[in-house]
């Protein structure tokens, strides 16, 4: 019985390691995958846009001299280590050797020079990424494959901007051959895909680069397809025309249509994005922080991310996320408190039914419901509040910047960089574009003070002192972190959400 | 003739000007292209923004960048999109023979349902099948266009698995977006060929052709559609031009690249030169129209051409 059942055991796995055999075998030599992309980005060039959508199909064109995956860690790539010289002003970069460009292009010194020279010269000065990188003052080549970056200001966060966006190497001779025209359509890099055609408003396909430097990838073919509107983008994955739908897109309402379907499943990863309900603190009943505080203890975030949310996000008590350098953990948010928060309004000499705005972004559906419960939370404590939709670019680039809103605003932000600087520095120093209403000293010497240490221990106790500042002083009522959602094919193997949709697919493969 | 043709004329020219006079400055009165650029991108200075306002032209005072939008109008050079900076042209280009191949189709499908649909209805006026017709074209006029393509995604795409959900690619991705169209079109229409088949019905020569002896088909198919052809042609030319309009959702469910996808994500960036571009490329199409139709009355009835 026993010699039985082993000969069938055995038997069972030859078997299985057979189909294996048979099955790896063509996933090897071809596998095409497409992905629902929101938005055309409508240039590939790397210091054209600023578009999440962008980054998402170029991480797998272009490198840059260091690399951020999944796992948000700093990792070399194109620069193979790097040291810090002068004190931070300097940095020096081993440039990884034998790596060519899709067109034969070496990839050298020269080709980085080249590339932070028009990244900060006049073409780079037509696009929004060179302010990322103004730190920089000059590239110098010091031997083929040595170069240095010189600083004018030490910036901590370089190396990760290195990582993204602007600062992905590009090929000189291509460029200067072809011109800027060619290049924005027809994109060259040293990544693990080249580029074979792009259909504007309709998607652009890749193919495997071999010669890739950090190993062929799996997949032979990546197919992007631009689709905007979300029923869309689901029907397609339904109909198994698509195998990957990659955010911001799935709405919070879609999931159970997805999870409900046999062959796909939801793959969600804490993203950058966070979400609060920013104050007027400069007129009304919110210039006063007890009203503010008493606003923050009257709405119970935590049941917010539970339901509305679908528990696909996490409360905040600052406007990161857990994710960004500079987060607190021990920092807790205020508790939910009605009655501490009537006792406040009493205090504060707020009366009964005191009226208040709240202005939203019409088209966010999540945020249209929360707002409503956040009104209903309110009317608990004594507060009426009314709220006011705006299509998403008349707020953001004309009510904010104005200081035209209600009591309450909307902000939600979701810098690339996971650094808080980025976020504290734009929502709270004054003049900013977005910091229509604080002007405060401390918080802008705080923000300043933190920006050219290199010392990460040091910069992360003051970031994390400016979280506890701004909690302190109420000038947001932070609501949450909200999940990157990805709908996702079964058929899809090996597949690692980014929490910043930078999607590198050199091990995915599919069925 | 001449003067009137050369009236005409003007008139169209002047509600072209008009039109992209209002679109332009209407929508520049929310946001700034230069803003939407930085969005994600962390804090920006008032010099970046001047930057990219420089890049863009948008520095300009209005007067000036709509005087530069109308002298590109006449070099047929609409300048470069704000996102990406390809050439307006090529985006137009691709966008609107997608468009117009749809918009074709959906009359098509429209024509074919509703003239026997409509000759149908009139000639069993207050009987059973009239009922249903005008019910169900009643239900057609009043159901939104978006609710019923993603009815038909469910459907065909999703639970049947014949047609694609969206795209243009191959013969079966234009089924749906253009049934979709035809359908809403039909219903409109099937009351239109209805009332005029009516009209004509009661004419003599009908009951002449009766009194031959001729076959129905042949009375309804050969004499009476011909004569209540002229105002249905008229009116199915001038529905053209309101159908390049309402295809923008349509477009939008179906993920369609033609000019309705093109407005929509023009809109959303503040692309101002693409959507001037679009706009005035629709309105021209719709402006010629009218024009066609007036000049071929004119043509036909001297009335109107000495009016």
């Amino acid at each position: 019985m026993k010699t039985i059942e082993r000969g069938l055991r055995a038997g069972v796995m030859a078997l299985a390691l057979s189909g294996a055999v048979f099955s790896a075998a063509p996933a090897l030599a071809a596998g095409k995958m497409t992905i629902s992309s929101p938005q055309d980005p409508g240039s590939w060039d790397p210091i054209d846009t600023f578009l999440v959508a962008w980054a998402a199909v170029s991480t797998n064109i272009f490198d840059g001299l260091t690399y951020r995956g999944p796992d948000m860690k700093l990792v070399p790539a194109l620069a193979e280590s790097w040291e810090e010289l002068d004190e931070g002003k300097r940095i020096r970069f081993k440039l990884r050797q034998n790596v060519s460009f899709h067109n034969g292009e070496p990839f050298n010194a020269a080709a980085v020079k080249y590339t932070f020279d028009r990244l900060l010269g006049e073409e780079g000065s037509k696009g929004p990424q060179r302010s990322n990188y103004i730190a920089i003052e000059s590239v110098e080549v010091i031997d083929d494959y040595t170069v240095d970056i010189k600083l004018s200001t030490p910036d901590p966060v370089l190396l990760t901007k290195l990582a993204g966006y602007g600062a992905m190497i590009v090929p000189p001779k291509y460029i200067e051959e072809h011109g800027e025209d060619h290049f924005n359509l027809n994109p060259v890099g040293t990544g693990a895909f080249k580029f074979v055609s792009y259909e504007p408003k309709v998607g652009i396909k890749l193919e495997a680069n071999s010669e890739y430097w950090g190993g062929a990838p799996k997949l032979s073919e990546l197919d992007f397809r631009f689709i905007a509107e979300p029923a869309t983008a689901v029907a397609e994955l339904q109909a198994g025309r698509v195998d990957l739908v990659i955010p911001p897109i799935i709405p919070i309402g879609m999931i159970p249509v997805i999870e409900g379907d046999d062959n796909l499943e939801i793959v969600s990863v804490p993203g950058p994005t966070v979400d609060s309900l920013r104050f007027n603190t400069r007129d009304g009943i919110t210039a006063d922080p007890k009203v503010r505080k008493a606003i923050i203890m009257a709405v119970d975030r935590k049941t917010i991310v539970e339901s509305i949310l679908a528990g696909q996000g996490a409360e905040i008590a600052t406007f990161q996320s857990a994710l960004s350098f500079g987060y607190d953990p021990d920092l807790a948010p205020l508790p939910f408190d009605p009655e501490g928060a009537k006792t406040l309004l009493q205090e504060a000499g707020v009366k009964e039914g005191a009226q208040l705005q709240i202005d939203i972004r019409g088209n966010d559906a999540t945020m249209n419901e929360v707002a409503q419960i956040v009104s209903s939370y309110l009317s608990m404590v004594g507060l009426t509040a009314t709220i006011k939709p705006y299509e998403t670019n008349v707020l953001l680039n004309d009510i904010i910047p104005q200081g035209k809103t209600g009591a309450m605003f909307q902000q939600k932000w979701g810098g690339w960089t996971f650094d808080y600087d980025n976020t504290a520095y734009s929502m709270y120093h004054s003049g900013e574009k977005w910091n229509p209403y604080e002007k405060d000293e401390k918080l802008d010497k705080l923000l300043e003070s933190q920006r050219p240490l290199t010392d990460r221990a040091e910069r992360e106790k003051i970031l994390r002192e400016i979280g506890a500042y701004v909690a302190d002083r109420a000038l947001e009522l932070p609501l949450y972190n909200s999940n990157a959602i990805y709908g996702v094919s079964k058929r899809v193997k090996g597949f690692v959400a980014a929490p910043d949709n930078r999607l590198k697919l050199t091990d995915v493969t599919v069925e | 003739m001449t003067g009137f043709l050369i009236k005409r004329l003007l008139q169209a020219i002047f509600v072209v000007i008009a039109i992209t006079l209002i679109v332009s400055s209407a929508i520049r009165l929310t946001g700034d292209p230069a803003m939407m650029m930085f969005q994600g991108g962390g804090s920006m200075t008032e010099d970046d923004l001047a930057r990219i306002r420089a890049a863009l032209g948008t520095d300009k005072p209005f007067i000036v960048q709509y005087l530069a939008f109308l002298k590109g109008l006449v070099t047929l050079d609409f300048g470069r999109s704000f996102v990406g900076g390809t050439q307006v042209s090529t985006l137009i280009g691709n966008a609107l023979p997608a468009t117009l191949l749809l918009a074709f189709i959906s009359m098509a499908v429209s024509i074919v349902l509703s003239i026997p649909l409509g000759i149908k209805a009139a000639t069993a006026r207050g009987k059973g099948a009239d009922q249903l017709i005008r019910i169900l074209s009643l239900v057609g006029l009043s159901f939104p266009n978006f609710w019923l393509a993603i009815m038909l995604v469910l459907l065909f795409s999703i639970t049947l698995g014949w047609l694609p959900p969206s795209g243009m690619s191959g013969m079966a991705s234009y089924v749906m977006p253009a049934v979709t169209m035809g359908v809403i079109l039909t219903a409109t229409n099937v009351r239109l060929v209805r009332s005029s088949m009516l009209e004509t019905l009661q004419s003599q020569y009908i009951m002449v052709a009766r009194a031959k002896g001729l076959s129905e088909n042949k009375v309804l198919y050969k004499h009476a559609l011909r004569n209540c052809a002229i105002p249905l042609i008229t009116y199915f030319g001038l529905q053209f031009g309101g159908l390049l309009g309402g295809i923008v959702v349509i477009e939008r469910v179906f993920n369609w690249p033609g000019m309705g996808t093109l407005a929509f994500d023009a809109v959303a960036s503040r692309d101002y030169p693409v959507l001037q571009a679009v706009i005035t490329v629709l309105s021209l199409m719709i402006v010629g129209i009218n024009l066609l139709v007036d000049i071929a009355y004119g043509f036909v009835d001297p009335r109107i051409r000495t009016e």
